[in-house]
């Protein structure tokens, strides 16, 4: 079955919109490839998609290097906020932007439904 | 992203125009590119070993040069006779002989001259030995192929020890480079 990338920017944009203080959120492919994104403006989408997909792969290798198991999440702090990589499948990474304020648990609840939904419709 | 040397070899051939005269040519002057090939190759190993980061590499090892040598007249001569009818025994020592220049660390930057150094020499030869133009142009036109297997083997051996070490597919790679060097 064909995946609709109606329904995966429409579960983003959901996404995005409806989770307190996330800025933006992409799915892309293990090439970097994007595939939906719902970023703020100023962001280039290509170099973020390949730049996410690059960053989870090689976080699980240095995962795998350092003995720690299978890698649930790639986690950024910054003074500016958080970026979240988690891989959703084998043919999809998904990215997570959020201000510096948001509740790292509720996040991590939000981000958890979402990749629910995106499986879904990658499957 | 590892380079199938047949396939590289034809397409070069085809690339640069390295046609069935240029092989008969060749051939036909085996013998004088045989006896040649000493005198270039201390040609060559003198343009390496006037640079201080070179001559640190050829020499170290015990017999590093003298096997070097070696391989250089080796390799001039087959340049000449094409092994195989410049086929795939000939393409995979190009490409055996492009992984070494990686492992021992002469890249391009050296390389490239001091093939152009050898392609000048030869020229001079020539003229004294009365031979003719053309088999200049035609060891230029191999010379040019063999260049682009020394080459390609940095640019293979980077890009797989990348690859391997990061997990990243091949397209994500070149994803990578083409948006990284958009934004130089």
């Amino acid at each position: 079955m064909a995946i609709s990338t109606e329904k995966l920017s429409g579960i983003l944009q959901n996404f995005v919109t409806s989770t307190n203080d996330v800025q933006g959120a992409a799915v892309v492919t293990p090439d970097g490839l994007p595939l939906a994104t719902s970023l703020p403006g100023a962001m280039d989408e290509e170099r973020v998609s390949a730049m996410s997909a690059a960053m989870l792969s090689l976080g699980e290798r240095i995962g795998n290097e350092l003995a720690r198991g299978t890698i649930d999440r790639i986690y950024v702090e910054g003074n500016q906020g958080y970026g979240v990589l988690t891989s959703c499948g084998e043919d999809a990474v998904f990215l997570v932007l959020a201000n510096q304020s948001a509740k790292q648990g509720l996040l991590m609840l939000e981000i958890k439904r979402a990749l629910t939904e995106l499986k879904l419709v990658l499957m | 992203m590892a380079l199938e040397p047949h396939a590289f070899m034809n397409k070069m051939s085809t690339r640069i125009g390295f046609t069935a005269e240029d092989r008969a040519l060749l051939q036909a002057n085996a013998e004088w590119g045989l006896k040649v090939a000493p005198e270039m190759a201390d040609h060559f190993y003198a343009y390496l070993g006037r640079d201080a980061e070179m001559s640190s590499i050829l020499n170290a090892s015990e017999g590093r040069t003298h096997r070097l040598r070696e391989t250089f007249v080796q390799w001039f001569h087959e340049m000449f006779t094409g092994m195989d009818e410049w086929g795939n025994a000939y393409a995979d020592r190009r490409w055996r002989i492009g992984l070494v220049h990686v492992q021992i660390g002469i890249g391009p930057q050296h390389v490239v001259p001091a093939m152009a150094t050898v392609v000048q020499e030869v020229g001079k030869r020539r003229q004294a030995d009365g031979m003719p133009d053309a088999v200049q142009e035609s060891l230029g036109r191999i010379c040019m192929i063999d260049l682009a297997f020394i080459e390609q083997a940095y640019v293979e051996v980077s890009s797989a020890a990348v690859l391997k070490e990061t997990g990243w597919t091949e397209g994500l790679f070149k994803r990578l480079i083409a948006t990284g060097a958009h934004a130089m």
